[in-house]
């Protein structure tokens, strides 16, 4: 019983492990609404979950735009929660932001 | 004229470092398979020796792993492959740790932890850690030699090597 016990735990545990990783999600070239999800400042990246409920993990480069009421800001500016719209392209399953508007 | 860039670039740390715990926790999972048989000390505690050697590479080569994530996601083709191995390396350096934990509790020597029931969880925990750690090298594998991840690509001519 106890072993028994012990066990389902074990494999509980193993499945959680498996189900904790991130999963992003590719989407055709285009314009897309949502909410950040995560900002890692040392990669300057992105992660939007977007109204569609799918998540954009993106990566600026030089060439991204990022505006707020039509003004060029930092990236510091990006926080989690900020309502922003993205316009991505797509090479390959790689998605290019190359403009990032904070909406709020 | 293009210039062969510098070895010892950021990326490059991460297939530097990542083959060491590749070698040590399989081969601490063998000794520790081995010791279930043969109750020599050689192969229960080599088995933990190799085992903490190992989550402390293993936790150095997600570090690098991160650090490289940052360059190479910019310029591969299908960075989801990325994602994914990054999800099972973290999965796998967790599951090596859990054995590390179950093992060193084993040493203490305690009735309560010394029995079969741990030790089976151990096994388990070492046996689906490498099974993880199989598939987070083939998933690495497949970032360098499909999507040349981290690796410097020749010019056509070599030109640069001249």
């Amino acid at each position: 019983m106890k072993a028994k016990f012990v066990n389902s735990l074990l494999f509980s545990a193993i499945f959680l492990f498996f189900a904790c990783g991130e999963s992003t999600d590719v989407v055709e070239s285009g314009t897309y609404q949502g909410t950040i999800q995560e900002v890692e400042p040392s990669k300057t990246e992105i992660y939007v979950e977007t109204d569609e409920n799918q998540t954009l993990e993106l990566y600026f480069s030089d060439s991204t735009s990022l505006t707020r009421d039509g003004n060029n800001v930092e990236f510091s500016t990006l926080k989690e929660g900020m309502k922003v719209e993205v316009e991505v392209e797509k090479e390959g399953k790689r998605l290019n932001p190359l403009v990032v508007r904070v909406l709020e | 004229m293009e210039e062969i860039p510098d070895f010892w670039r950021t990326e490059v740390f991460h297939p530097l470092s990542v083959h060491f715990p590749i070698a040590l926790l399989v081969v601490a999972f063998l000794f520790k398979v081995i010791a279930l048989r043969y109750s020599r000390d050689l192969w229960e505690r080599g088995g933990t020796v190799l085992l903490i050697a190992g989550v402390i590479t293993v936790w150095i080569a997600i570090f690098t792993g991160d650090l490289a994530d940052g360059i190479v996601s910019r310029k591969i083709c299908d960075p989801t492959v990325l994602k994914d191995h990054e999800n099972m390396a973290w999965t796998t350096a967790w599951l090596f740790t859990a054995g590390l934990g179950v093992d060193l509790l084993r040493q203490l020597k305690y009735p309560i932890f010394n029995n079969i029931l741990f030790r089976i969880i151990l096994i388990l925990l070492l046996a689906t850690g490498t099974g993880t750690l199989t598939y987070t090298g083939h998933l690495g594998a497949t970032l360098v030699y499909q999507q040349a991840a981290g690796v410097y690509v020749p010019s056509g001519n070599c030109a640069e090597f001249e």
